[in-house]
Formats: C-alpha cells, sequence, structure tokens
C-alpha cells in the first residue's frame, strides 16, 4: 500500500515555470513582420542540473520539489510514536463490529468497526477500592469505517490484530399482529 | 478433510438428473410466486418492502428506530405499550407501528409533531405509576425507559400527588433463585410472559387484574423454572425483572465486556463477559443468529460465580504422607517430567470436555513424542466401523439454525432440552411457527412442546430403517426432516449398531431430498470441545485405558469419566491438569494448575463443528497457566520439545492438523456421509433389548454438569429451587 510523506514547503517549483516560458517579447519586437515575429519562439530553456536525466528521474525531480514523494510500501510510525516496544510487540488487536447491548433494544454504537487491545491485568486499588491497571492501551477506544482502515491503522502502529468478522444478518421476515388469534395455529396466544 | 468444489460434485454422478429437476423447477417458480413489493415513505424516504411488513419493520429498513417497549422482534407483537405511535399522512389518529401492516404509498411520519406528542403522552402515564428509583435500581445505565424518557419524554410531570396517596405500588414476587423482581417498576409490556410461552413454552408467567390493578406474575406463588429463565431479565425494558446473583453487584459503565464464547455445553453461544478488577460479574448473550439468536441458557449466564470457587491456584505434588502439598512450578513440572520420562512411552491421556483445542493438540503432540499413542476423551463413542474417522458421524451435521425449518424432528436418545438449551429453542421455534412435528425414541421426557413417543425400545430404529414401523410414513412425506441422535446414545455398548442404524435411516431419507444442503443425519453432544478433540485425533475409547495398565495417566480437566484409583494398575502415577479442585484433582498424584475459558484466548468447536475462540476477560488466579503453555514447558523438561513458543505458532499447528479449527465464525461442512454408512453396515453388530436413557432427564439434572457448575453456589440454589417446586402443590 502506498503512503504519502509530506515534504518541507521551502523548495518552490521555480524551475519549471522557466522551462516552460513563452513567447520572447525582444523578438517581436525587433523582427519586421509582426505575425512572424508573434509566432517566434526562443528555444526552451534548459537547466544544467537537469539536461542530463531521463524522463523516470525527472518526474521523481518534479514530485520532490512539488513537496510529496510516493513510497510503495506501508508506512510505519511505531519506530517513532515513542510506544515502548512492549506494548508494540506483545499485544494483540482485536478488530471487531460491536454487537448490541442484549439489555437494551436500542442500537447505536453498533454497525461501525472498532479495534481493542487484549485484556490485561486489572485489581482494586487498595487506597479507593477503584479499579487500576497497569495497561496503558487499555483505555484506547477507536472507531472505524472500515475494517480495512481499522487494518491500516494497526499495520502502521507494527501490532499485530486479528479480524473478528461480524456475525450473519438475518433477513426479518414480517411480522403480523393477527398470528395472537389465529384459530388454528400454534401461535395462538393463550396466556396474556 | 477433503473439499469437493461445487463444480466437481455437479459434474460428478452424485446427484442424479432426477434429483436436479426439482431443484430448478422450484426455484422458477418461487420466482413466480413472489408477491411485488409495495413502497412506503418513511421521513419521506422511499422503501419497498414486502406486503404484510410493518410500520416498524419498514422503518428499520431505512434506518428509522421508532421507540418501544413491548415490541420484540423475537417475540409475537402485544402492541400493549403504544410508544410506538407514529403518523401516518391522512389518518386522523396515530397508528401503532409494532402491529400496523403497511399499505401501498403510506407516508409515515416518525418525527412529526403529532408522533413526538403522541410518545410524549404515552411516556408521561408510565412514568406516573413507576417509580423513581432509578438511583438504586439495577437497571440504571441500561434501561431503555431512562433512555427514552430523555429522548421522548416532557421536560415536566403533571403527576402531583398532593393527597399523598401514594404511587401505585405492587408487591414483589418470589419467582426463584435467579430473578429478582421489583413488580412496581413494571411498565406491563407483557416481553417475559410472551418469552415465557413462546419461546420457552412455560406459560407460567401471566397478567391479573386490569387497570391500575393488573399485576404481571404468576397468580399462585410458584418459581418461573426453565432453562432458559434468565433471558427475561434482558427482555425486561425496564428494572422489574433483574439479575438476582448481579443485584446491586455494579453499573454497567464501570464493567468491562469481553466478547467470547460459552463452553458450559456444545452449542457454543456467544456470550459477553462483564468484569471488574479482575472479576467476572456478569453474562450475558451476545446474538449470533447462527447460533443462539439472543438467548442464553442459564447455566451458561448464572454458573460464573464458580469460576471462584474451587479453583486450583498452585501445582501441588503427593508427599510421601499422601497429601496434596503446594509446591512451586519448577518443582512439579520436574516431578512429573520424571515420571513422564522414567513411564517410557506406557502413557495414557484422557481429556475433558472443558480443554481448549490448542491445549488438546499440545497435549497430543507430547504424549505421540513420548511415543504412546493413547490419547482419549471422556466419552467413549463406537470404534466399529469409520468410528470418527468420518466427521460426518459426530457432527449435528444440518447446523443449529436450519433446525427451526424442520417439518418433521426425531429425537433419538437425547434430551436437547437440557442438553443444549438452545438447540430445543429452535426446535420449538419451529413447532410454534412452522407447524412441526416432533417424534422421540427413549425416555418419555418434558421437552416443553408435545411430541409423539415412538417407545423406548432401541430396536425401533430398526424397524424404522427397514420400513416396517408405522412412523416410516410421517417420515417418508416429510419434506425437510431431521433425525437427532444423542451423544449419551452413542456410549451405549451398542453405540456403533444404533449409529449405523441411524445413518442407514437418515441415507433413506436424504436420498429422497431436493435440497441437497439439508442433512438428515445429526448428532448431539452435550460437552464442549468435543468435536475439535475428536477433530485433532483424539480416541474416545476410555475402557481400553484400564486394560493398558499406563504408568502414568495424565488428566487433561477430565473429572467426569468416572476412573477412580481402583480401576488403575498400583503405582500409576496420575497427573492433573484443569482449573478446579473436583473428582480429577482428588485422584491426582500431581495437579497443575490450568485455566478457565474467561481467562485465555483458546478455540472451542461446538456441536455443528463451528470454531470459534473465547477471549481474556480477567487474568487467572493465583499461579495458573494457560494449558498449552504448561504442556509445553513440560515438554522442554521431559526433552521432547514441543515445536511452539507462541499462541500464532500453536495456532499453525493446529491448523496442520485441521484447518478449519483456526477459521473462526465458519463451520466446516463433513462429507462422505455415504462411506461412513457403508463403513457402519459392515459391522453388521445387533442393537440391544436395554431401554435407550438419557442421563439428563429433569431440570434438576442440568443445572451441576462440569466443573464450573459444580462449583458454583447459584447453581446448587436453582437445583435446591426445582426441589422445593417438586413439593409444590402448584
Amino acid at each position: 500500500m502506498a503512503s504519502v510523506i509530506l515534504r518541507s514547503r521551502v523548495l518552490t517549483p521555480k524551475y519549471l515555470k522557466q522551462c516552460c516560458a513563452g513567447i520572447s517579447t525582444s523578438v517581436s519586437r525587433y523582427s519586421d513582420d509582426v505575425e512572424v515575429a508573434v509566432k517566434q519562439r526562443e528555444a526552451p530553456l534548459i537547466r544544467k542540473e537537469l539536461a542530463l536525466l531521463n524522463s523516470a528521474e525527472l518526474e521523481q525531480k518534479r514530485q520532490h520539489e512539488e513537496g510529496t514523494i510516493t513510497v510503495d510500501r506501508p508506512s510505519n510510525v511505531s519506530v517513532i510514536t515513542g510506544v515502548p516496544e512492549e506494548h508494540i510487540k506483545s499485544r494483540r488487536v482485536r478488530i471487531f463490529m460491536p454487537a448490541k447491548n442484549a439489555m437494551q433494544s436500542g442500537t447505536d454504537n453498533t454497525g461501525q468497526w472498532e479495534m481493542e487491545f487484549e485484556t490485561r491485568e486489572r485489581w482494586e486499588n487498595p487506597l479507593m477500592g477503584w479499579s487500576s491497571t497497569g495497561d496503558p492501551l487499555s483505555n484506547m477506544q477507536l472507531q472505524f469505517s472500515t475494517k480495512e482502515d481499522a487494518i491500516a491503522f494497526c499495520e502502521k502502529n507494527s501490532w499485530p490484530w486479528f479480524v473478528q468478522e461480524e456475525p450473519p444478518k438475518k433477513e426479518a421476515k414480517p411480522k403480523s399482529y393477527g398470528v395472537n388469534f389465529s384459530w388454528n395455529k400454534r401461535t395462538r396466544v393463550s396466556t396474556k | 478433510m477433503l473439499r469437493i468444489t461445487a463444480q466437481k460434485s455437479l459434474a460428478g454422478a452424485k446427484v442424479s438428473p432426477k434429483h436436479l429437476f426439482p431443484i430448478f423447477s422450484r426455484s422458477s417458480t418461487d420466482v413466480a410466486k413472489k408477491p411485488e413489493k409495495i413502497e412506503v415513505f418513511i421521513d419521506d424516504k422511499p422503501v419497498l418492502v414486502e406486503p404484510g411488513t410493518t410500520v416498524l419493520q419498514a422503518a428499520a429498513l431505512v434506518g428509522v428506530e421508532i421507540p418501544r417497549f413491548c415490541y420484540h422482534e423475537r417475540l409475537a407483537v402485544a402492541g400493549n405499550c403504544r410508544m410506538c405511535l407514529v403518523e401516518v399522512e391522512k389518518s386522523p389518529k396515530p397508528v401503532a407501528a409494532c402491529a400496523m401492516p403497511v399499505m401501498k404509498g403510506w407516508r409515515i411520519k416518525t418525527d412529526s409533531e403529532m408522533t413526538r406528542k403522541a410518545r410524549e403522552g404515552v411516556m408521561e402515564f408510565l412514568l406516573v405509576n413507576h417509580p423513581l428509583d432509578c438511583p438504586i435500581c439495577d437497571q440504571g445505565g441500561e434501561c431503555d425507559l431512562q433512555d427514552q424518557s430523555m429522548a421522548f419524554g416532557s421536560d415536566r410531570s403533571r403527576f402531583t400527588d398532593i393527597d399523598f396517596s401514594g404511587k401505585r405500588a405492587v408487591e414483589d414476587k418470589d419467582i426463584g433463585p435467579l430473578i429478582k423482581t421489583i413488580m412496581t417498576r413494571c411498565i406491563h409490556c407483557t416481553r417475559c410472559i410472551r418469552f415465557a410461552s413462546e419461546v420457552a413454552g412455560i406459560d407460567d408467567l401471566g397478567t391479573t387484574g386490569r387497570g391500575s390493578d393488573m399485576q404481571v406474575g404468576t397468580y399462585v406463588e410458584k418459581f418461573f423454572l426453565s432453562e432458559l429463565s434468565g433471558n427475561v431479565i434482558d427482555l425486561c425494558p425496564v428494572g422489574a425483572l433483574t439479575s438476582k446473583p448481579y443485584s446491586f453487584t455494579a453499573r454497567p459503565w464501570e464493567t468491562r465486556k469481553t466478547d467470547s464464547i460459552d463452553v458450559l455445553d456444545a452449542v457454543g453461544s456467544n456470550i459477553v463477559v462483564c468484569t471488574r478488577t479482575g472479576d467476572v460479574l456478569r453474562i450475558l448473550p451476545r446474538i449470533n443468529e447462527d447460533i443462539n439468536e439472543e438467548w442464553l441458557s442459564d447455566k451458561s449466564r448464572f454458573a460464573y460465580d464458580g469460576l471462584k470457587r474451587q479453583r486450583l491456584v498452585t501445582p501441588m505434588l503427593r508427599d510421601a504422607c499422601g497429601e496434596l502439598k503446594p509446591v512451586d512450578w519448577e518443582a512439579a513440572l520436574l516431578g512429573v517430567g520424571k515420571v513422564l520420562k522414567a513411564a517410557g512411552g506406557n502413557i495414557t491421556a484422557v481429556a475433558g470436555g472443558l480443554a481448549d483445542a490448542e491445549a488438546l493438540v499440545a497435549l497430543k503432540d507430547l504424549v505421540n513424542k513420548l511415543g504412546s499413542e493413547a490419547v482419549c476423551i471422556e466419552n467413549s463413542f463406537p470404534l466399529d466401523g469409520s468410528g470418527t474417522d468420518l466427521r460426518s458421524s459426530y457432527l449435528l451435521n444440518n447446523k443449529i439454525a436450519p433446525a427451526e425449518e424442520a417439518d418433521l424432528v426425531l429425537l433419538i436418545g437425547t434430551n436437547p432440552r437440557l442438553e443444549a438449551p438452545l438447540l430445543n429453542s429452535r426446535i420449538r421455534k419451529g413447532y410454534v411457527h412452522n407447524e412441526t412435528e416432533i417424534a422421540v425414541i427413549g425416555p418419555k421426557i418434558d421437552l416443553r412442546y408435545d411430541y409423539i413417543h415412538l417407545g423406548e425400545d432401541p430396536s425401533i430404529i430398526r424397524q424404522i430403517e427397514n420400513g416396517q414401523h408405522a412412523f416410516v410414513k410421517k417420515l417418508k412425506s416429510a419434506k425437510k426432516p431431521l433425525v437427532i441422535l444423542g451423544s449419551d446414545t452413542l456410549s451405549r455398548s451398542d453405540g456403533a449398531a444404533i449409529l449405523s442404524s441411524v445413518q442407514s435411516l437418515s441415507r433413506g431419507l436424504q436420498d429422497e431430498m431436493c435440497d441437497p444442503e439439508w442433512k438428515v443425519l445429526n448428532i448431539l453432544h452435550k460437552v464442549a470441545n468435543q468435536v475439535a478433540a475428536l477433530d485433532i485425533g483424539y480416541t474416545p475409547d476410555l475402557s481400553k485405558i484400564c486394560e493398558s495398565s499406563p504408568k502414568v495417566l495424565y488428566l487433561l480437566g477430565a473429572d467426569d469419566c468416572g476412573i477412580t484409583r481402583a480401576d488403575l494398575p498400583d503405582g500409576c502415577f496420575i497427573v492433573y491438569q484443569g482449573h478446579h479442585g473436583d473428582q480429577g484433582a482428588s485422584i491426582a498424584d500431581a495437579v497443575l494448575p490450568g485455566i478457565a475459558y474467561t481467562e485465555k484466548q483458546a478455540t472451542y468447536v461446538n456441536t455443528e463443528g463451528r470454531a470459534q475462540q473465547t477471549l481474556v476477560a480477567v487474568t487467572p488466579p493465583g499461579l495458573a497457566r494457560e494449558d498449552w503453555k504448561i504442556i509445553r514447558a513440560l515438554s522442554e523438561i521431559v526433552g521432547a520439545k514441543l515445536p511452539y513458543d507462541s499462541l500464532e505458532e500453536i495456532r499453525y499447528r493446529l491448523e496442520e492438523v485441521a484447518p478449519h479449527l483456526t477459521r473462526y465464525g465458519c463451520a466446516e461442512a463433513a462429507n462422505y456421509f455415504c462411506e461412513a454408512l457403508e463403513l457402519g453396515k459392515k459391522t453388521n453388530a445387533p442393537i440391544d433389548t436395554s431401554p435407550l436413557d438419557v442421563k439428563q432427564k429433569t431440570l434438576e439434572d442440568f443445572y451441576m454438569t462440569d466443573v464450573i457448575s459444580r462449583a458454583s453456589p447459584t447453581m446448587a440454589k436453582c437445583v435446591a429451587a426445582v426441589q422445593k417446586q417438586n413439593l409444590s402443590k402448584y
């Protein structure tokens, strides 16, 4: 996967403008025929540092000076994030779709992808009886719109991950109030 | 595991043109018959729905959620809470969205002035009769009434009790050790009543009285005893029915939820483990349409307090006085390692039902490396014929979910109500909605639906197989017949003959099936990881253990095998690895503390062959360690180092042995039904005359079946409640 690294914006693409410079004003001024003079062009200005480059190299140089370069491999930010190695190599991320709470009928906070680290030890703090943990990542709650996004995020941070696929959905059958009273079916309600 | 591609199976001669014809012809008529969809507009968003769809369902299709209390997707429509009132254009009155089928061209307004006013009015009436005890209510934080009054209720109340006559108050009922009732909070949605009568099949709950005197209850003093009773706690939209063991324990926002898998029966229900500070506080079901829908059996839901009792927390070795003494891991592993080395390959391993696939494969690899092939499981299973080589003869081949579509179910020597309550709820669903007929060969048991009792004599199976029984006619005329054979039956001495007979009878029905996906033959297991053990290559011949006179017997969570010291030769060293001090640990010479399902990330395969994994919810107590890691450490000491060091590596090994074990969520289908049948026929053993029996007959036998539920005080209370109820005159 390609990722784009922004570079500093000090370099401006000045030379490119020079290369495609248009008509020289001096030529038309000194010519007899105005029509010819207008059409006359000067030889393009060739910069010596670009003269010997082939087209691929030119393209690379152009991109470079525009401020971006494309690298054809996943970027890895874990080396510069400052996350201790222990919390990169020994963690396991689960990418999942949160299930609906069985206690309620609402469906908020479902339908998106989330990531979660494996559970580490938690204990009751003797001072206040509150819950303590030594795991700085246990409270990280991130939501993603697709599982690919979540995977890309884990890859970028070098966390080993696995995806828990969403369970199958079932098509709803039309429900009917009338079946409660059907005289020859077992759906007839006896207890109210 | 060989798989045939769809192309190959189509090209092969397995499906004759005669069978292909109905498939195609049926599908074409289906298309022709399909009624035209009708268009309605929900908040001006057009949606095409099937005729008969209710307003609420149509709104759900475009992502508009209409508030409701009484309506529940899996229960019948009651239409009595009126919270789902919505405006329909050109209709003078608001309509109840849950019960009203849509008509062509209706414009439904779910956020109009009329709708909002209707909701506000309903909310006000509900709150007039609802106590303001949210701060002390267990439902607080996950209460539908709380949330919906915030979203749709009025900002002030007109309830002024100037005479101090008091709000409506209702006496609490005692309906058992699992469900706490605070009936004043009840808003009469009748979800619990509908669940009890439709899903659980127990018509004990109902309403009495009218108006403000209406009460939900059992009328006479009676426990609501069902194997699925805990689900009414989830269903209750308010705090009228709450969990007794969990009462006043925690608020939902302070617990951490870990998605996991239940291992107390062979269904593999999806669960959420709620924890705080390293304690499992409660277990809730998690929706999985293929397995448990959104229900959970009481054992799976309430046996969690057994995880804190009777735990093995430190390694132990039997000292010179014959007492188990706590030692450190080094001493324990060295002690066991020494004995294993000295045994010189004369080792037998027995795995229990709660052992995970990782531990199973590690133990098998270790025992094999030490030169023994004797790895077996607790429950015996016929080894004649194809034995356990072909998966079709030990899986619930047709899966759990399609059981509700069957039109005829034949249960042989099984009690699905207690062995797999969620499979039974599927069968009951078919019974209620699909007019399914059920027949039973085996003891007369209470399944919570009517069935035809064919008898207890196993020879009936032979008669049906040979077409001599009157029931054959019904079986032959069924479009989707299902034969479910219990694992209890297979432990009989004539298990092989019964299995082969059932295979042949199923084959006969299978050949006439139009749908090649429909599998008639099904085996129902009782313990969680039986299928994984058989897939990995454990043999089910426990009886041979004593004959082989092993020097070391390694019990991996095996507590129900019934082996005693007396069965074994003198000087046999017993190692027990597991998480509970039960029967296995009591006879052991060395105890290695393993961990329970809430503490490990491990693979379990349910009775339909679906691999799923549990996740770590809490850290193990004391010195207990992950089971496969213990075996891995032991292997190094014995000098037969196992080549895996991490969970990923051992799962590669699992994948080598059986690739489906790591395809989580997928049920790997079995094949070779015919081959299994042919091999089975060769044995040609006679069927005994002793009547078929099941171990779990009444609800009493349901609650305590494994080390976790046996250690659970809540489960003990349930057994006591059933016994008390049996003495009651109601």
